[in-house]
């Protein structure tokens, strides 16, 4: 009833999140402990050995027991004409000429913050810049809710606004992950729009081309911790509690 | 003699049997059945639950696999989390060819095995689901390919071997 019109006016917004591509570097203790564990596995537990280094063995020795005593070649013929040892020279060689994509891009030398290339080990966010009220803010996508729609795809409604309809993102589930209200300044408050709350929905990019053309020309991919030079400090604080590292 | 001992009690003596136990214990009667498979509970509103949710790891290292799903296994439990059962599939092999036409064809092969371990899970309530996804997600490690799918009864049957001699005389019973 007309009576019962709740005061706060509701918001989706979502917070697009772009995987990291490669693993992050670790850290001094962790390599430490790595190379520990390996030592432990290999030496001390006895972990058995493959067969290429089975036969590898063998055919050392079966070297060595030729160089010795000169041994009948009735054995040699049954035995295959490709070593091990010749097979691991072959394929070091092929390790070699195999050249790995450079971990810092250019995107990152140049700090280009709207491609997605840049920062290939953390996750990356989308901000774009809205206009609320009367001041131009850098925020995550956020659209009105409308009655009759759910909260989620209000959610995927503003990110279709601002990135186009074609976007291969995943939504995991049904409820939001953090919510900020606000109350507008005395000189809009109105009986019926008290403020607003703004609901949080995460999603996932599947595929990282991005072809469509932006709507709105500002935005942004940013880290976690970048994410201090552009949000006020409230609404960081609670879009903060849902961001894992 | 009488310390040489053998260690027969006397039936009429009152310390007749006296070391059985196994009367005690209880009684397991070990019966070869097939297992259930559908225990799927959905109820939807706020309490909306998942039945069985299988999580599906894949890669070629074996070490690594193994010792994510000890991980995926060890937070579920951390958080509470009931867990079925955590099996391996059955590896499979495959061979890579190299057909390399530089004047004389060469072939170099390369033998890949692929491991695969799922853990199985119960009771996942859909508030926690995306958040135990990312966490998943999130650590990842390179090389593994994740799947999260419903368990049905395909999947458990996948695990079973196929009799074909039981097969034939059950057909030419019928």
């Amino acid at each position: 009833s007309a009576a019962a019109r709740r005061p706060w006016r509701l918001f989706g917004a979502m917070c697009l999140l772009r995987l990291p591509r490669i693993t992050q570097p670790l850290e001094k203790e962790e390599e430490e402990v790595a190379a520990l564990m390996q030592q432990v596995e290999g030496e001390l537990e006895k972990s058995h050995y493959s067969d290429h280094e089975i036969r590898k063995l063998e055919e050392e020795e079966q070297l060595k027991r030729r160089r010795e005593s000169l041994y009948d070649e009735d054995e040699a013929r049954g035995k295959t004409v490709i070593m091990a040892q010749d097979l691991e020279e072959k394929w070091e060689q092929k390790f070699l000429q195999f050249k790995a994509a450079p971990r810092i891009t250019d995107a990152d030398k140049s700090n280009d913050r709207t491609s997605l290339n840049r920062k290939l080990d953390s996750n990356l966010m989308l901000l774009v810049k809205q206009k609320i009220g009367n001041q131009e803010l850098w925020l995550l996508p956020q659209v009105e809710w409308q009655p009759g729609e759910t909260l989620r795809s209000t959610a995927e409604r503003a990110m279709a606004t601002f990135l186009g309809d074609h976007i291969q993102a995943k939504v995991l589930g049904n409820a939001p992950y953090g919510i900020y209200k606000y109350k507008f300044p005395r000189a809009i408050r109105t009986e019926n729009n008290v403020g607003a709350k703004v609901f949080f929905f995460k999603a996932f990019l599947q595929s990282s081309d991005l072809s469509q053309a932006e709507l709105k020309a500002d935005y942004l991919w940013v880290t976690k911790k970048e994410l201090g030079d552009y949000l006020k400090s409230e609404y960081l604080k609670k879009v903060n509690r849902f961001l894992l590292d | 003699d009488a310390l040489l001992g053998c260690h027969r009690s006397y039936r009429s003596r009152p310390t007749h049997g006296i070391g059985k136990f196994k009367y005690l214990l209880p009684k397991e009667v070990p019966k070869k059945r097939k297992e259930k498979v559908q225990m799927k509970e959905i109820s939807a509103g706020t309490e909306y639950q998942y039945g069985d949710v299988n999580i599906q790891m894949t890669s070629y290292d074996l070490c690594l696999v193994e010792r994510f799903a000890q991980y995926v296994h060890r937070l579920c439990n951390r958080l509470s989390i009931q867990v079925n059962e955590s099996y391996a599939m059955p590896t499979k092999t495959s061979e890579v060819l190299f057909l390399e036409e530089r004047g004389s064809k060469m072939q170099l092969d390369a033998v890949l095995t692929s491991h695969q371990r799922i853990v199985q899970i119960r009771g996942l309530s859909s508030t926690f689901a995306p958040i135990l996804l990312e966490v998943i997600q999130s650590n990842q490690p390179e090389g593994l390919h994740l799947l999260v799918k419903q368990h049905t009864e395909a999947d458990f049957k996948s695990r079973l071997k196929s009799r074909p001699e039981l097969e034939e005389l059950l057909a030419q019973m019928s």
